[in-house]
């Protein structure tokens, strides 16, 4: 006879406690090996090219390892770019969460059939290829498009959009802005309204009731939508490459020259590497922070 | 008359085409617990929540110390409420919960302090004013929920459902203890709820509301004893209906034809039902029966159910089958199925009812 509440083999719990993690491991097993060879593995290789030589005819040696690469980061060229892209983007975010915050608080608050139209309204975009909205942008901010015959109309003579960071930024905001507002009507939509009645109860009035009630509450759905915003907006390629100039050069687009353009492999990777370990460090960060909040 | 705490003047509430409340009139008087008792959906807490402020009637008005609400918002009201689910902000701790109500208010940082440990005393909670709502218990988050209403001191407190959450031991004692802080500070609960107990157990009068319309309005016990209609007797305690017609003055007739005293002034052949509590029918052994005032009438136990603290009999006494329910006393005479009895009540004991 055993006592009440042991389990009469306790070998036999601690072997289904872990049957359980090795089928949990199963499961995990494609998602990793993915992530291992195609992301993992290439940034290894990333790491090692950043440390290489670069010849004076464009080729790369992975010999003579140093840090040549990784001292360019602060030449004034570069600090610029990158002031610009982490300018931009932090615009982009700023006006995508202006934006969505209030759209995404609508949908959330209509009935669930106008809820699910709205949203997929929201989705229609991504039926077509970014490249050619991103095209169509170029159409309308361009020197005889919509934008400026109806500026012309007004009597603002001349005014050029196309290739300027404005350009890059409203072509920015406009693909990213989905990406925060789904995160948001997700957060919204699960609030609990009558802790909005409570706090209008408790003599808030309407503006303090969003701000110590809605805005802490749904913050979860912030956090997401700015990562999901800045990030994409930081290292935008196509955007800024298509709406942008010389004058108004992004990461992406830097990255992109070094590789193709001058053949520099190791600043390239150099450049790609810290970027993506600020990113990450950044997020976490962020998530750390968000996360107390809530 | 004192100036009640509430009047709801005519009140209606539609929702598209549902008519929520349908022009109710009452008034709740200072210092009073007041009850909305009904069965879900008959619009108690619509009629709460346009007290509060969180909705507006359609039309009619609601009047609280004799200022007239109209659009006046919720936060503009001198009224506060505990909500069914508690409704506790889930990231701020007991404390901020609690001072919300005082900080919007604009009272100063210490008296906030002050104010908020002497309401978590008043509901047993002092040393949880770090936690949060999570961390408590369904009780505690009721009582926290009870202290951030309280703590605002509103001229009336109005309740949903508050105990609905608890379990049966918790909420029992959580009836007693609403109703003694309600003595102690003094202020008017206006408590909304489906359960009758609650509302007998707690209540200096109860509303009965059902289809969004009030039914009666009276102390527990005028409730219980004098219904006035049949939905008010059947949802409030168990009860026998008993389909008679009026046979002249205070006389009714059963169905057999029966004459059985009764106090009811409608004209001859008008068809009445009389309702009458089966602890208010008493058994007894034939011959053994009270003379006259006592109503008689003999009968056979068709069904005999001991539930512990007492018994119930189904007496069938010919034209009707009465229920008899008779406490588990020492000494009580117990009854056996297809025993010969007379069932008696007083005449005083039985209501008529217009159908």
């Amino acid at each position: 006879m055993t006592a009440p509440g042991t389990p009469a083999t306790p070998g036999l719990e601690r072997a289904a406690a872990r049957a359980t993690a090795r089928r949990g491991a199963w499961l995990a097993a494609p998602g990793a090996l993915y992530l291992l060879l195609f992301f993992l593995l290439p940034m290894a290789i990333l790491v090692v090219y950043s440390f290489g030589t670069r010849t004076a005819t464009g080729r790369t040696l992975l010999e003579g390892w140093n840090l040549e690469s990784y001292r360019r980061l602060f030449d004034d060229v570069v600090v610029r770019v990158m002031w610009r892209s982490l300018w931009l983007a932090v615009l982009t975010t700023v006006i995508c969460l202006i934006v969505a915050y209030p759209f995404a608080y609508y949908i959330a608050t209509r009935t669930a059939r106008l809820r699910n139209l709205l949203l997929v309204l929201v989705m229609v975009p991504f039926w077509t290829n970014f490249l050619v909205r991103t095209y169509a942008w170029r159409v309308i901010l361009g020197r005889n498009g919509p934008l400026s015959t109806v500026a012309d109309w007004l009597g603002f003579a001349d005014v050029r959009l196309l290739f300027t960071e404005t350009a890059i930024v409203i072509g920015l905001v406009y693909g990213f802005l989905p990406f925060m507002v789904l995160p948001l009507y997700a957060s919204i939509e699960r609030m609990d309204w009558t802790l909005l009645d409570a706090g209008r109860d408790l003599y808030a009035s309407g503006w303090q009731a969003f701000r110590r009630i809605t805005l802490p509450l749904t913050m979860p759905g912030v956090i997401a939508g700015v990562i999901l915003t800045f990030i994409p907006s930081f290292g935008a390629y196509v955007t800024p490459e298509i709406l942008g100039g010389a004058q108004t050069t992004m990461l992406g687009s830097y990255i992109q020259s070094q590789y193709l353009g001058v053949s520099d492999w190791p600043f390239g990777s150099a450049l790609s590497f810290v970027i993506m370990a600020l990113m990450l460090v950044g997020t976490v960060i962020y998530f750390r922070t968000g996360a107390r909040t809530v | 008359m004192e100036q009640p705490a509430v009047r709801l003047a005519r009140v209606e509430k539609h929702f598209g085409d549902v008519v929520a409340v349908a022009g109710l009139d009452l008034d709740i008087v200072d210092g009073e617990f007041f009850s909305l008792l009904g069965p879900s959906g008959c619009g108690k807490t619509t009629t709460l929540r346009m007290i509060a402020g969180l909705e507006f009637p359609t039309a009619g008005a609601v009047e609280i110390y004799g200022e007239e609400m109209g659009l006046r918002p919720a936060n503009k009201r001198p009224v506060n409420t505990v909500f069914q689910s508690y409704a506790l902000f889930p990231h701020m701790t007991v404390r901020a919960n609690v001072g919300f109500g005082l900080q919007m208010q604009d009272v100063g940082t210490a008296e906030i302090a002050d104010r908020v440990g002497r309401v978590l005393d008043l509901v047993q909670l002092g040393g949880f004013e770090d936690r949060k709502p999570r961390q408590l218990s369904g009780g505690q988050q009721q009582r926290v929920a009870l202290a951030r209403a309280l703590v605002n001191e509103p001229k009336v407190l109005l309740l949903d459902e508050p105990l609905g959450a608890l379990d049966l031991k918790l909420r029992q004692a959580m009836q007693l203890e609403l109703k003694a802080l309600q003595e102690r500070v003094g202020i008017t609960f206006v408590y909304v709820t489906h359960d009758q107990e609650e509302a007998l157990t707690m209540s200096d009068r109860i509303g009965v509301m059902s289809g969004g319309e009030l039914l009666q309005v009276g102390t527990p016990e005028e409730i219980y004893e004098h219904p006035a209609t049949r939905f008010v007797a059947e949802f409030i305690g168990e009860t026998n209906f008993v389909p008679v017609t009026a046979a002249g003055p205070d006389v009714v007739a059963l169905a057999d034809g029966t004459r059985v005293p009764l106090a009811a002034s409608h004209p001859a052949g008008t068809e009445l039902t009389m309702t009458i509590r089966p602890e208010k029918v008493v058994l007894f052994p034939p011959g053994g029966e009270p003379g006259p005032p006592a109503v008689t009438l003999p009968g056979t136990v068709t069904r005999r159910v001991y539930l512990g603290n007492s018994l119930f009999y189904d007496v069938d006494l010919g034209a009707v089958v009465v229920r008899s329910r008779q406490e588990n006393a020492p000494g009580a005479h117990h009854f056996a199925e297809g025993e010969n009895v007379v069932a008696a009540w007083e005449a005083a004991s039985a209501v008529a009812l217009d159908q």
